[in-house]
């Protein structure tokens, strides 16, 4: 017998709800369709009657995790338009916060997994953690979430000597802290066995339906806009594009972890190698009619701006891609033939902007009776399930 | 492959599907082609030069007519395939056949320019609430946001 479930879309704490509706035999996902739209805001529409400051404004709050992805993005994109060559220095602040920022992403992300896979000492942790990375955003910027820090030609503040040292030294503990996480993690047989073979998507999948960030870069494909095409200075930092062969969701936190590792990197030379100089350039403020395609490695995957201008002071267009919607079609294939408990995983697994199914609705598909399940029975449901593993799959050694 | 050998390339070899095609940026390259040859252009590129990735599609109303363009990308740079429909028939192909990803994009089309994507294989509205009315495409120009009036549940 084949049931249809209702997942979403609402949730007052979250600020971006989606409807899932699928169809299940027995426990087993045969089918799913996405609903989306919920919260359209029209920032698109409404950034043609801005200015292209006002603009910097509200493109930084089209998301609350990684806003400074999209504000960077988009000054980028504008820097170009105006054939502005931005301060050094400015350049090398701004890498450095988009790389924190990175950093308070992923270890937030780490948390939710560890919550779904019922490890919730884990979730504990790492947003403990998180909040030595935030602590280091407001000391940078004055903000904890919406940094505020780009403009065109640069950014709007200095770092000064104390603050430099003060960050590499706070970096030591974020460093020791991610490597006690990997042992944990590795020791732990349960969490690696709950997240081993969970939401398969093959490399051809992956590559077809246009995924994009960890979940593309866990089916072994090593595409990462940083290095394809780099922008502020990436071309001058050594790193490494960190890629999983698995294609399932351990390869996904296998991605981000090694992303984190290659994070601290990159914020140490960055802090190691600050040029002198000045910190942002005069920028004008119309801008002569052009356009640009503007690319950005955010932590959830490649985020794109495509602006338009006229010659005033406003954008013609500004179309805006985030990664979530990029990896909606792969979701949707992760979906397909697993099992109902593995949903909360799947979804965290591409890091969306949502995790908001704390209401579902499961009806009966033949005679009209309903159930409602609360997200806390549908995490139980996974809990109980983690706990059924086959013994083949605690032989599954954390790929370090 | 630098972009410039993609460049040449696609001026080679894909000369009757395409109607000029430049370097626009470093690592930018433009192609203007017309809408009918759109899913073979696609296919081509996808098979001849690795440019799976689809960015997105970005729709910009000109106002005699629509531009749609495709943003492709692989590990050496971004092409953007741009193609027309003029207002009176607003028509474009669907490339779903060949990059199954695509689908999300041109159903944001439809919803916010009124674009017609034939042989789409699912034609639901995306983004725009189940009650919208029928032929308002909020993105194109001449569409302005009217506030409605405020009704108090309830009465007074």
């Amino acid at each position: 017998m084949e049931f249809k479930v209702q997942l979403g879309p609402q949730h007052p704490a979250l600020h971006e709800p989606i409807s899932i509706r699928m169809t299940l035999d027995g426990e087993v996902i045969r089918d799913a369709d996405l609903r989306l739209g919920y919260n359209h805001r029209g920032v698109e529409k409404l950034a043609e009657s801005r200015s292209f400051i006002q603009n910097l404004y509200l493109t930084e709050r089209i998301c609350g995790i990684c806003s400074f992805s999209h504000q960077t993005c988009y000054t980028q994109g504008v820097e170009k338009l105006m054939e502005l060559v931005p301060a050094r220095r400015g350049l090398y602040i701004r890498t450095l916060v988009c790389e924190l920022e990175r950093v308070h992403s992923h270890l937030l992300w780490l948390g939710v997994a560890g919550q779904e896979a019922g490890f919730e000492s884990f979730f504990m942790y790492t947003w403990r953690d998180r909040e030595v990375v935030m602590d280091i955003l407001d000391w940078i910027s004055g903000n904890r979430v919406h940094y505020s820090m780009n403009t065109f030609g640069g950014v709007r503040r200095d770092i000064d000597e104390m603050q430099r040292k003060k960050i590499l030294d706070t970096l030591d503990l974020l460093k020791q802290r991610t490597d006690y996480y990997l042992n944990l993690a590795a020791s732990e047989p349960t969490f690696v066995g709950r997240l081993a073979g969970v939401g398969k998507l093959s490399r051809q999948q992956a590559i077809d339906l246009c995924a994009v960030g960890p979940t593309l870069r866990a089916s072994g494909v090593p595409m990462d806009v940083r290095k394809d095409d780099p922008y502020a200075v990436y071309d001058e930092i050594p790193f490494e594009v960190s890629t999983a062969d698995s294609c399932d969701v351990l390869g996904r936190a296998v991605v981000r972890v090694k992303e984190l590792i290659q994070s601290y990197r990159i914020i140490e030379f960055l802090l190691k190698n600050l040029p002198e100089g000045p910190f942002k350039v005069k920028a004008p403020r119309k801008v002569k009619p052009n356009e640009v395609y503007s690319r950005y490695e955010a932590p959830r995957g490649e985020n794109v701006h495509y602006i338009k201008s006229n010659g005033s002071d406003k954008p013609e267009r500004l179309k805006v891609r985030a990664p979530t919607l990029a990896n909606y079609p792969a979701t949707i294939a992760m979906l397909k033939n697993g099992f109902i408990a593995d949903i909360p995983l799947i979804f965290a697994a591409i890091d969306p902007c949502i995790c908001c199914a704390e209401r579902l609705v499961q009806l009966d598909d033949g005679r009209g009776r309903g159930r409602v399940l609360r997200f806390s029975e549908l995490r139980a449901m996974a809990n109980e399930r983690a706990k059924k593993i086959d013994y083949t799959k605690r032989e599954i050694a954390w790929p370090f | 492959m630098n972009p410039e050998t993609m460049l040449e390339t696609i001026l080679r070899e894909a000369r009757d599907k395409i109607r000029e095609a430049a370097l626009s940026a470093p690592r930018r390259i433009e192609i203007r082609a017309p809408r009918e040859h759109l899913p073979e252009l696609l296919a081509w590129l996808k098979q001849a030069l690795g440019l799976a990735h689809l960015g997105t599609i970005s729709g910009v109303d000109l106002g005699e007519s629509f531009e749609v363009l495709y943003h492709l990308s692989n590990a050496d740079g971004t092409v953007t395939v741009r193609v027309q429909a003029p207002r009176s028939e607003p028509r474009i192909p669907s490339v779903c056949s060949v990059i199954p990803g695509a689908i999300l994009y041109e159903r944001e089309l439809q919803d916010m320019f009124g674009l017609v994507v034939e042989n789409i294989p699912d034609p639901r509205p995306l983004l725009l609430a189940d009650d919208w009315p029928a032929g308002e495409y909020p993105l194109r120009k001449d569409w302005t946001f009217v506030r409605p009036a405020e009704v108090i549940p309830g009465g007074e």
